[in-house]
């Protein structure tokens, strides 16, 4: 049978889920790559999707698929990449509340690697801290980060606060559930899942919940048609 | 040639009745609307779209403006009050209005929960404040949403959401008459899923965020233009309430 192919295109990378005979394959490449890609994928999502070419499905929407709504019936699921966060919540397995920070992309995924490779630090190297910045918007953050290390404190302990920060932001705008299912590249990063379990009990998805979504929504209307 | 009343908000009734008898001729314009007017730079460049819009507007069309009718009650907002200083001394006339009495608030709406697209309520709406028509005539709907707040300065976010979307919040009172009214305000239908909208720096973000938690609505406010990503959320709202 022949494979169908689904794109979650972020800022910076892009998931690719492949389907042939039931057996799935993930894999992640940059998104400035995606351009040279010939694939033909049946459903796309993400940021750095051109929405005029193809079928193009909602990020939220692709998040809402993505988990299986039976186990997760009351739960609240945070998706947090390069550029932005969202989160859902379901209610006896049905969509209740939602919400998607859209216009900031300085406090997310992408000032971290930002930041990593400034300071030249390893991000598995960095210990969650309940000390935090706040970090509400991310120029602000960079600029206490900025001014602790020039005041002689470790760069690696200031990124921490900094993640430490976005954890909290993370909490607060996901209205402060007793857990939280991490989606998103976020899941790799050990410091912010450590710091987020300091305000609640954190569950990562892994990176792919966006393109299992569509593969789901494929399934759907498979069977609609 | 001076042929312009301008307003903004929902000037007093009597005012308005004074006015159009004293200016039969005259072309009446909403100050609030966002037309396209050169931009000025007497408000902060952080400010609500719909105070820059008025200042934006009045100082272009200043030399056809006859008189400015200017809200400053509490059915408007405090901005408005400061405007009217700025205004006065920028050269214009203004008569000041206070609309907070509910003497004239109608029992019914028809536009509100009409079958018409939501971008045409909302116009409809505001053109009634000054040419108030009779809308009994048409088709009423059972919403299956709602949109709560005023109208938005990017009125193309209306045109995301289905025809038995339901009009709540200021512009629900605007239609009753009764531009301040808190309770009316805060009226919305708990069984449907709503978008409860503020112009970014405007107080009533304040009330949109409470009542968005309160119903498990959304809360959205938008700057000026809304960007692709408000324009998804609200998408993800209606897809998947």
């Amino acid at each position: 049978m022949k494979p169908v192919y689904f794109l979650d295109a972020g800022t910076t990378w892009s998931k690719i889920l492949k389907v042939q005979n039931d057996k799935k394959e993930y894999s992640i490449i940059k998104t400035s790559d995606i351009k040279n890609s010939d694939i033909d994928f049946e459903i796309k999502t993400g940021h750095s999707v051109d929405k005029t070419k193809g079928k193009y499905e909602n990020e939220v929407v692709a998040l809402s698929f993505g988990v299986d709504k039976q186990k997760l019936q009351n739960e609240t699921i945070l998706d947090l990449g390069s550029r932005d966060a969202k989160w859902i919540k379901f209610k006896n397995s049905k969509f209740q509340d939602m919400d998607w920070n859209t216009n900031c992309a300085s406090a997310t995924g992408a000032t971290i690697e930002m930041l990593l490779k400034f300071y030249n630090l390893d991000i598995n190297e960095l210990k969650a801290t309940k000390e935090k910045y706040p970090v509400t918007c991310g120029i602000f953050g960079l600029e206490k980060i900025m001014d602790d290390v020039s005041n002689g404190v470790d760069t690696s302990f200031a990124v921490s606060k900094f993640i430490s920060g976005i954890a909290y932001n993370a909490y607060n705008f996901t209205k402060r559930p007793d857990r939280i299912y991490l989606s998103g590249g976020f899941c790799e990063n050990k410091c912010f899942v450590d710091s987020l379990n300091f305000y609640t009990k954190v569950i990562p998805l892994g990176r792919f919940v966006l393109v299992d979504g569509l593969y789901n929504i494929y399934k759907n209307n498979m069977n609609n048609c | 040639m001076k042929d312009i009343i301008a307003f903004w908000g929902y000037p007093h009734p009597n005012l308005i009745k004074k006015t159009k008898e004293e200016y039969k001729n005259a072309v009446w314009l909403d100050l609030d609307v966002d037309f396209n007017s050169p931009k000025t730079s007497i408000l902060p460049e952080n400010y609500c779209s719909i105070i820059k819009n008025i200042f934006n507007n009045a100082l272009f069309y200043k030399e056809r403006i006859i008189k400015i009718l200017a809200p400053i009650g509490r059915d408007k907002c405090d901005s408005a009050l400061f405007a009217v200083e700025i205004l006065k001394n920028e050269g214009f006339i203004i008569e000041t209005s206070v609309f907070e009495e509910k003497e004239y608030k109608k029992d019914k709406i028809y536009i509100s929960s009409s079958n018409l697209p939501l971008r045409k309520k909302v116009e409809l709406i505001t053109a009634n404040i000054i040419e108030q028509k009779d809308y009994s005539y048409l088709p009423q709907t059972k919403p299956s949403f709602g949109f709560w707040g005023v109208p938005p300065n990017d009125l193309s976010i209306l045109e995301l959401f289905p025809d038995d979307t339901h009009v709540f919040g200021w512009m629900r009172c605007v239609e009753q008459m009764s531009p301040y009214d808190l309770e009316l305000e805060q009226f919305v239908d708990k069984n449907i899923g709503t978008v409860f909208f503020a112009q970014t720096f405007c107080a009533k973000n304040q009330l949109a965020k409470y009542l968005a938690d309160k119903y498990q609505g959304l809360y959205i406010d938008i700057d000026g233009l809304s960007s692709n990503s408000t324009r998804a959320k609200i998408e993800a709202f209606l897809r998947l309430r």
